[in-house]
C-alpha cells in the first residue's frame, strides 16, 4: 500500500525513510469500485485523491443534465475538485470510477498538516500545482486552437491507455465534440497509417 | 452532504450490531456488514434490503477489505474483541473515523474492568493512532433503536472525540439512527460515558427496565 503514491513523490522530492513512514500517518486509503462517487457537486471537496490502480474521471454536468467530462486519472494521477479544495467552496465537478480502484487521499486537514510539518510536502504539492496548471494550459490552448486530429493524439498521449480503458462516448465528452465526430477523426487516422 | 458515505459495521450481526446497522440503513449511507459468520451477515444485509427497499447494504467476509471501502468504520463488538479487531484494521483505517460502542463491564454488571483514569475508546485510540476514534452509541440499549422516543422523549445518544470533523459526522449518523445527538466533549469523557451505561444498566437490573432505557438531559 501507497507504493505508488511513495514512488510518485520520491520522483519529485526525495524523502528519507523517516519521513516516508511520517507522510504514511497522514494518508487515507480508500477502495472505490467502478461507478461509485468520489465526490459529488455542491458537497465541499476535502482530499486530493492520487490513483494507485484504477481509473476515475472528473465531469461537470450542464443545465440540460448532459456531462461534460474535465479530467481523467489514471494509474500514477491525481484528481480533485481544486476549487473547492482550496477555496472550501461547493464542487462544481463530480468525481467518479470507471474502474475499480485503489486510491491515496489527503485530506484538508492531513494537507495542511503536512505543509507545516514536513517542508518536502510543500515542495512537491507545489510541483504537482504547478504541473496541474501547465496541463490545464495545454488543454486549454488545444481545445480553443489546435485541429481536432492534432487534439486527438495529444490526448493519447497524455493518456496512453485510454482508448481501451474508457468508452468512446467518454472521449468524445472529454474533446467536447459528439461521439460521430469522434468517429470521423479516428477513421482519417487510422486511414494515414 | 450528497456523495454517499460508506460505513463499515464490525461486528453487525450482534445485538447493537444489527440494530444499528438496521437504523442508519435509513441514511444516505452504504453499509457493509461484517459478521461473526459471513451467511448470518449476508442474511441480514437481505432483510435490511427487505424492510427498506431504498437501502444500499451489503454482507462482507472481510473486515479489511471492508475498512478499506469504508469511510467509517463501526466497532460493534464487545470491549474484550476490540483488539483484536484494532489488529486488523489498523493499516485501511488510517486517518478514518472509528466509532467505539463499546462498554467494558465486567462478568456481573457491577463494576468496569478498565482502570479509572481511562476509557474502552481511549484504549482503542491508543491501538489506533493514526485513527479517528469517536464514542457513540455506548449509552443506548439496541432496543431503544426501534424505540428511541420513550414516554414522549427523544433519547439522548452522547458523543465523545479529539476531532471536530468526526464529531459533526458521527452527529449526524447518530441523528440518522433516531437519537438526540450530543456532543459531550473531548475523547476523555467517555470515562464518563462508559459508567453512564454502567448506572443505567444496574437501575435497569434492580428497577426492571427490561432493556429499554435511556438519558435525557433536561434543561431550560
Amino acid at each position: 500500500m501507497y507504493k505508488s503514491f511513495l514512488q510518485n513523490f520520491n520522483s519529485k522530492v526525495r524523502l528519507t525513510e523517516e519521513e516516508e513512514a511520517f507522510i504514511k500517518n497522514y494518508l487515507t486509503p480508500k477502495k472505490l469500485r467502478k461507478k461509485q462517487y468520489l465526490l459529488q457537486e455542491t458537497d465541499i471537496c476535502k482530499f486530493i485523491a492520487f490513483v494507485e490502480k484504477g481509473a476515475l474521471r472528473a465531469y461537470s454536468v450542464d443545465e440540460n443534465g448532459k456531462e461534460h467530462i474535465i479530467q481523467f486519472a489514471l494509474e500514477g494521477w491525481t484528481i480533485s475538485d481544486l476549487y473547492s479544495f482550496l477555496t472550501s467552496e461547493p464542487a462544481t465537478y463530480n468525481i467518479d470510477a470507471l474502474e475499480d480502484s485503489e486510491l491515496v487521499l489527503i485530506s484538508k486537514a492531513a494537507h495542511e498538516e503536512l505543509l507545516q510539518k514536513l517542508p518536502k510536502y510543500e515542495t512537491y504539492f507545489r510541483i504537482q500545482i504547478t504541473g496541474a496548471y501547465i496541463a490545464m494550459q495545454k488543454r486549454l490552448t488545444s481545445i480553443i486552437s489546435s485541429p481536432l486530429e492534432e487534439r486527438y493524439k495529444n490526448l493519447t498521449a497524455l493518456y496512453p491507455t485510454i482508448v481501451e480503458r474508457v468508452p468512446q462516448h467518454m472521449i468524445a465528452s472529454y474533446m467536447g465534440l459528439q461521439p460521430e465526430t469522434l468517429s470521423r477523426i479516428r477513421r482519417k487516422i487510422a486511414a494515414k497509417k | 452532504m450528497k456523495t454517499k458515505q460508506t460505513i463499515a459495521v464490525i461486528g453487525a450481526t450482534g445485538n447493537m450490531g444489527s440494530a444499528i446497522s438496521r437504523s442508519i440503513a435509513t441514511g444516505n449511507y452504504r453499509l457493509l456488514l461484517i459478521g461473526g459468520k459471513p451467511e448470518e451477515a449476508k442474511a441480514l444485509a437481505k432483510q435490511i434490503r427487505k424492510e427498506n427497499e431504498s437501502a444500499d447494504v451489503e454482507g462482507i467476509e472481510c473486515s479489511v477489505e471492508a475498512t478499506w471501502e469504508a469511510d467509517i468504520i463501526i466497532a460493534a463488538v464487545p470491549y474484550e474483541a476490540e483488539k483484536a479487531v484494532a489488529e486488523k484494521i489498523r493499516e485501511k483505517a488510517n486517518q478514518k473515523i472509528v466509532v467505539s460502542i463499546s462498554n467494558p463491564l465486567n462478568s456481573t454488571y457491577d463494576g468496569l474492568v478498565t482502570s479509572p483514569d481511562i476509557s474502552a475508546a481511549e484504549e482503542l485510540q491508543k491501538l489506533l493512532p493514526n485513527s479517528k476514534v469517536v464514542k457513540a452509541f455506548n449509552t443506548t440499549f439496541a432496543a431503544d433503536f426501534s424505540t428511541p422516543v420513550i414516554e414522549g422523549k427523544q433519547v439522548d445518544a452522547f458523543i465523545a472525540g479529539n476531532d471536530e470533523e468526526a464529531l459533526k459526522t458521527v452527529s449526524e449518523l447518530v441523528g440518522t439512527a433516531g437519537f438526540s445527538p450530543l456532543i459531550a466533549g473531548d475523547l476523555q469523557v467517555s470515562r464518563t460515558l462508559e459508567n453512564m451505561q454502567l448506572l443505567l444498566i444496574q437501575l435497569g437490573i434492580k428497577y426492571n427496565y427490561n432493556w429499554l432505557a435511556g438519558w435525557k438531559i433536561l434543561h431550560n
